[in-house]
């Protein structure tokens, strides 16, 4: 490949900057460091970068607001992978809301923010920036359930919550994401793979068929989701952005 | 803590405060009750004794002078109209009896012959001791005798008194109650306080109205309440402070030891690093769980959830089964519960090797989600202690199997926070059970999956 991505770190610790900065070049990466906002600006601005891994506990501007500066500003089509210091819900979906796209929990290993980096690239080149419908909305609406993307449940007409497991958010995410159009099981498997892609060793036809039974989806009827043969699956159901939750 | 030893009981004493305050309050009102009304009767005596006297004094003469006059076939109708209510005359000598016992009846004696001007010979005698009945006999004119037969005793008492003097006794025991209850109340509101006394700091404050002294206590309940509650705070931010401080440098450990060239001493670098990684995590957690920010409930289908939950760690590779799915939703926080659950089936996973999570309702209608192992289980004297922060089974392969002994006690604070209660019970099969029991259930969708 021609093409090398360049990422760019953006995190206060000098250390942390450069050990980063060390593995993802020797992984094949091009990387740029910047210590804070006003050198992460100066670098999206003077250089193309294909990705921001962004520290969110940072002094001054902290990285959850430079990551919705970045949203609306010109800059809003780079990726962003946050760094979080905590493990917490609250911490996830902020970071999610304020337009990340990822995130890595610290103390990260730096296999693991690799992985989440290429992930998010392979995702985001896969995606034509106008179909990222559900990024933009906390909730979905399709057929008789709504889809809460911050506390990955389904909502029934009664508002009663059906979790669902990681693998079937993401896989069912995909599918809100492209409507009406028809998805390879490779599309589907490189874009649902998740945070534990190494273990996850489940077939998309059993995700699938995991995730019809969620949504009550027989079979035979296939309301949501229609298998097409030799080529993969659509999802045929139209999709309403709701915005907030009520 | 010193527990003073309990003073000796006195058999029959009742146990209450305020059974003990009624008993004393009572007993003297009663007494003192009793102690006027005989000395109104004492009086009441003493005045009519005198009355009656007074009264002899002046009828007697009268009587025995019309008696004189009268022929004797006369006198017996008249006897009924001279008859007063202690005395009455009767034609007849005296009955045979003993000599008089009673000063009173000597004095009435006296009284009557003075009062005839001691011109007949008067013969008393008393005929019943019991109630006290004497008679005088004298001899009139014509030789006939007549015998004054006295029967002294008291005015009758009214119907009605009996009743004032129970409804008197009644108002005072009502009384009596009113104030031991308005006394004792504060105190038991103060220990119903002091039962819910939050160290988090989410309890109730007692209301501080009142009398002075149960103001001054419950301000006092109140100020200590608010000390341990800022002391408690305080302690749970010095932790999450010193956890997230520790994060950055473990951070840089843990990318210098990867970076390093592979081996043995890395690779035991590593574990090291992940265990102190974890203990932070978890130390962050469990200062967090004390004051969780819960947002709005949600109604959530139970069956869904323990699968969403169960199917994630299979997507992981880990042996964690689904058990009993009862359909059951209820309104509760999924982010807090999904933390418990996890807690629960990471402890299982850790001492066991494997869990299985279900949800039941139990016999008292209680929505209860059980995370089942078939591992060593844990000692029954242990069982409380483990929900304690930083406990581990001394017998325990804690640090191999990556317990931090904060697990256990972060699901009980959640569990807390969610309203619910956690339990720990070893199976008959052997094995523990976690239960985290929550709300009444609610009727679950009826065209369930």
């Amino acid at each position: 490949m021609s093409h090398t991505d360049h990422i760019l770190v953006v995190d206060d610790d000098r250390d942390i900057r450069q050990m980063v900065g060390d593995y993802l070049r020797k992984n094949g990466l091009r990387v740029s460091l910047a210590a804070d906002g006003r050198e992460m600006k100066a670098a999206l601005d003077t250089s193309d970068v294909d990705l921001v891994v962004l520290d969110v506990m940072m002094p001054g501007e902290d990285g959850l607001s430079l990551c919705r500066n970045l949203r609306a500003g010109k800059h809003r089509a780079v990726p962003v992978v946050l760094l979080t210091a905590r493990d917490d819900e609250t911490d996830r979906i902020i970071g999610l809301e304020m337009g990340a796209d990822d995130y890595v929990t610290k103390p990260f290993s730096s296999r693991e923010l690799l992985a989440r980096i290429n992930a998010v690239i392979r995702r985001t080149r896969m995606l034509p920036p106008n179909l990222q419908v559900s990024e933009a909305a906390r909730l979905i609406g399709f057929g008789q359930w709504r889809l809460d993307t911050s506390s990955r449940h389904l909502l029934d007409e009664q508002g009663t919550a059906y979790p669902l497991s990681g693998a079937e958010f993401r896989l069912l995410r995909v599918f809100v994401d492209h409507p009406q159009r028809v998805l390879s099981r490779d599309q589907l498997l490189n874009l649902t793979q998740g945070r534990d892609a190494e273990l996850f060793d489940r077939s998309i036809d059993l995700l699938v068929s995991r995730l019809r039974q969620r949504l009550g989806d027989a079979a035979k009827e296939q309301a949501y989701i229609k298998t097409v043969r030799s080529e993969g699956y659509v999802f045929c159901q139209p999709v309403v952005l709701l915005g907030d939750p009520a | 803590m010193k527990v003073l030893a309990r003073p000796r009981r006195w058999p029959g004493v009742p146990r209450t405060l305020g059974m003990r305050l009624l008993l004393i309050l009572a007993a003297g009102l009663l007494l003192a009750h009793a102690l006027s009304f005989a000395l109104l009767f004492y009086e009441r005596a003493m005045a009519t004794r005198g009355m009656m006297l007074a009264g002899m004094a002046q009828d007697v003469p009268l009587s025995v002078a019309l008696l004189e006059r009268l022929s004797p076939s006369e006198r017996a109708e008249w006897l009924p109209q001279l008859q007063r209510r202690t005395y009455r005359y009767l034609l007849r000598p005296a009955q045979p009896g003993t000599p008089l016992a009673s000063e009173r009846a000597r004095q009435v004696t006296a009284l009557v012959d003075r009062s005839l001007g001691h011109r007949y010979a008067l013969r008393a005698r008393a005929v019943s001791r019991l109630p006290e009945r004497y008679e005088v006999e004298l001899t009139l004119r014509d030789g006939r005798p007549l015998t004054i037969e006295v029967t002294p005793s008291l005015l009758p008492i009214a119907r009605w008194l009996p009743w004032v003097l129970a409804v008197q006794v009644a108002l005072l025991l009502a009384c009596a109650w009113l104030a031991v209850r308005l006394a004792t109340r504060p105190l038991v509101q103060l220990a119903d306080a002091a039962n819910r006394l939050d160290p988090a700091g989410g309890g109730v404050a007692m209301p501080q109205d009142g009398p002075l002294e149960v103001a001054q206590a419950a301000r006092a309940l109140n100020a200590l309440q608010a000390r341990v509650s800022a002391h408690v705070s305080e302690r749970m931010q010095i932790l999450a402070a010193i956890s997230h401080d520790l994060q950055t440098p473990i951070t840089r450990m843990r990318l210098r030891v990867e970076a390093m060239d592979d081996g043995e001493a890395q690779q035991r670098l590593l574990a090291d690093v992940g265990q102190l990684s974890q203990l932070v995590r978890e130390g962050i957690q469990y200062a967090r769980s004390a004051n969780v920010a819960l947002g709005p409930t949600v109604r959530l289908d139970l069956p869904s959830f323990l699968a969403s939950v169960v199917d994630d760690y299979q997507d992981m590779g880990k042996p964690v089964q689904l058990g009993e799915l009862a359909a059951v939703a209820l309104h509760t926080h999924p982010q807090v519960l999904r933390r418990v659950v996890q807690n629960l089936i990471d402890n299982a996973l850790a001492y066991a090797g494997g869990a299985e999570a279900g949800v039941r309702i139990d016999a008292a209608g209680l929505v209860c989600i059980d995370v089942l192992d078939n591992g060593p289980g844990i000692p029954e004297a242990s069982l409380e202690a483990v929900l304690q922060p930083f406990h581990r089974l001394e017998s325990s392969r804690g640090r191999q199997t990556g317990g931090t002994g904060l697990g256990l006690a972060i699901a009980q604070q959640l569990t807390q926070a969610l309203g619910g209660r956690l339990r720990l019970a070893n199976r008959d099969t052997g094995g523990l059970r976690a239960t985290v029991e929550l709300g009444t259930a609610q009727p679950t969708r009826a065209s369930a999956d």
